[in-house]
């Protein structure tokens, strides 16, 4: 029988990073399978443990209480399902329990909103005038089915107290640091580098046996007087291997040796996943996996994770609809060349945000623009080329563009939202 | 049968010359295109990118200094996004210069794109820097520019100078179709011999 348990911090911090870890303390204290959905919520897997901590009720109290003595206020429900026990948790008096078979009768009186639903999904459902579960329970399935697919099957299941899906277990982030305490002062750098060379050993078996390997190494070395010496080190590439890790550290420390007797050494590895990857004799032009692994992650440390990937063009009209999708260099096969033909096209410079222009108008017609990026007269120009869409969403957009060509001869996107002017991009 | 609808090339368009054009950019040198706004240098640049994603194992890396990619426009010049690395550097340009050394080091691209635009002049001891990275790989490398700054270690310095927008439609004008542009290779040293190198120029027209 499946029971699960909903811990839901209420306090303001709840969705600090370090609320949520203790929230998950908490909730690894009680039970080896945790789900961490974020935000301040846990489900915990609360099946077979009234051996330990008495029934559903005193599990519940218990759980509250030993938030609470982490500093978390929190609301726990217990039920059958993940969505009975959010209910209680919401609308319960703090330690909530839905007994056993009783979900879909808890759910029937609950808000929509404690589904999982897209803003489009929700404004959908929202506009058949279903407000709580149990109406969405309620209605036929077929139609369901026929309106909104697989999803809405799945809702409503969900709705009916009915969740197949098992929970995703959460595991802690291990820690790959290794300490030593020296029973007598380290006063010469030898001893000192054969101390971190062992760490490094240490470090790198552990995560070889996790199929991970370390593209960092911070030290630290604690000295007399409550002095500390720290530095670190970033290999070319992601290393696993001891001995050379040991090496660089051995030619780090001998650059920066640590003024003072070591009373204690610390090393820590900053861990990263290497995608297994076929190398390939032939096709040169792929990077190993390991190099390209450390250049991505150097990357991400300079421009930000989101300033870095593949872009791929969103499936909307709306102007300048771009994301960035994971850069994987593997699934272009070198057995395809020639797929597209390039073509002689013009390149619009997009400005990111759109630079605020004044734009001066003729017989309704764009004639001068002033503009932080660009000003001058406008000799010709086209348009305005109206779009407009989602209408029929929370963000509708119109604008109107014109291609206009100033006196210098640079051509120019100016788009009108309605309400201002923007300099869109330039041509070049 | 079937009728390829691309198979006739926009008026103006030099396929021979273009790819002549585009195959004088050489692996393993830095190489600049300078020109002013609205001269075809980006576009040029796109079509460089594309004939290496075309390729079917060339990945591109774009590092982006101003943001100022627009997919769009390089999925229309044929660019396949899946093998481009695009890199926003948020108009730094000491960001750029980093990203990009990390980039030349890194082996496995086939061409790394450095789009200043029109960030102030990058320090020679940073394009020296570059040039001495990228020497010995097979990587093309790429600064897009507005000007060319005396003392650069380009190998290959191609400049695009506007001729003229193209319009569609009699007065009044119903839309942009395109604009001509001249291209010409304003140095070229150290590069094997071609019959179109140093003072060669193309006359390109680019669509919209």
């Amino acid at each position: 029988m499946t029971r699960i348990a909903c811990l839901l911090a209420t306090t303001g911090a709840a969705t600090e990073p370090s609320a949520q870890r203790t929230l998950l303390q908490v909730a690894l204290s009680h039970s080896p399978r945790v789900e961490d959905p974020g935000a301040g919520l846990v489900y915990l897997d609360a099946a077979g443990l009234q051996g330990l901590f008495g029934d559903d009720s005193r599990l519940a109290a218990r759980l509250r209480d030993v938030a609470a003595a982490a500093g978390l206020t929190v609301r726990v429900g217990i039920a059958g399902s993940r969505l009975g026990a959010l209910a209680a948790a919401r609308m319960g008096s703090g330690a909530a329990v839905v007994e056993p078979g009783r979900d879909a009768a808890y759910l029937v009186a609950a808000p929509l909103s404690l589904l999982p639903l897209s803003p489009e999904l929700a404004a959908r459902i929202s506009r058949w005038g279903l407000r709580t579960l149990g109406e969405l329970a309620a209605l036929p399935t077929a139609g369901l089915f026929e309106r909104l697919g697989g999803e809405g099957i799945r809702l409503q299941r969900l709705a009916r107290g009915d969740d197949p899906r098992p929970l995703a277990s959460w595991k802690p982030v291990p820690l790959f640091e290794e300490s030593m305490e020296c029973e007598w002062g380290l006063d010469t750098l030898e001893p000192v580098v054969e101390g971190l060379g062992g760490l490094a050993m240490r470090l790198c078996t552990r995560l070889g046996a996790r199929g991970l390997a370390a593209d960092g190494f911070e030290w630290r070395c604690r000295l007399d007087g409550a002095r500390v010496h720290d530095g670190a080190l970033a290999p070319a590439v992601p290393m696993t291997d001891g001995v050379a890790v040991g090496g660089l550290l051995r030619l780090a420390l001998e650059a920066r040796p640590p003024r003072g007797i070591v009373r204690a050494l610390t090393l820590r590895a900053r861990p990263v996943r290497i995608t297994a990857t076929q190398e390939s004799l032939v096709d040169r032009s792929r990077s190993s996996p390991r190099v390209l692994a450390a250049t991505m992650n150097r990357l991400v440390a300079l421009v930000g994770p989101d300033g870095l990937g593949a872009p791929a063009l969103l499936d909307s009209h709306r102007p300048d609809a771009v994301g960035l999708g994971a850069y994987a260099p593997s699934s272009v096969s070198s057995s395809s060349p020639h797929r597209r033909e390039s073509r002689a096209r013009v390149a619009l410079r997009r400005l990111r945000p759109p630079a605020a222009a004044a734009v001066t108008l003729a017989s309704g017609r764009p004639v001068a623009l002033r503009s932080s990026r660009l000003t001058g007269r406008i000799v010709a120009g086209v348009g305005p080329w109206r779009s407009s869409g989602e209408w029929w969403g929370r963000q509708p957009w119109l604008q109107d563009e014109w291609d206009v060509e100033l006196a210098d001869g640079t051509l120019c996107r100016l788009a009108h939202d309605g309400s201002a002017w923007h300099l869109a991009g330039i041509y070049d | 049968m079937a009728i390829s609808i691309e198979s006739s090339p926009p008026p103006g368009w030099d396929r021979e010359g273009i790819d002549g054009l585009l195959g004088l950019f050489p692996p393993g040198r830095l190489s600049e295109i300078v020109g002013p706004r609205s001269s075809g240098g980006s576009s040029l640049l796109l079509a460089l990118v594309s004939r290496v994603t075309t390729s079917g194992s060339g990945q591109v890396a774009f590092v982006d200094a101003m943001d100022a990619l627009d997919p769009a426009s390089a999925a229309a010049a044929g660019v396949d996004l899946s093998a481009l690395l695009w890199v926003k550097c948020g108009g730094r340009q000491r960001t750029a210069l980093s990203a990009t050394d990390l980039l030349v080091r890194c082996p496995g691209f086939s061409m790394i794109v450095l789009d200043l635009d029109d960030l102030g002049p990058v320090p020679a001891s940073a394009q020296i820097r570059l040039q001495r990275a990228v020497e010995g790989s097979d990587t093309v490398l790429v600064v897009r520019g507005i000007r060319h700054r005396e003392g650069s270690p380009a190998s290959l310095v191609v400049a695009t100078r506007r001729v003229a927008p193209r319009w569609m439609g009699l007065r009044p004008l119903t839309r942009l179709a395109g604009f001509r542009s001249e291209i010409s290779v304003a140095r070229s040293r150290g590069l094997p011999s071609s019959p179109r190198g140093e003072g060669s120029s193309w006359t390109l027209d680019w669509t919209l």
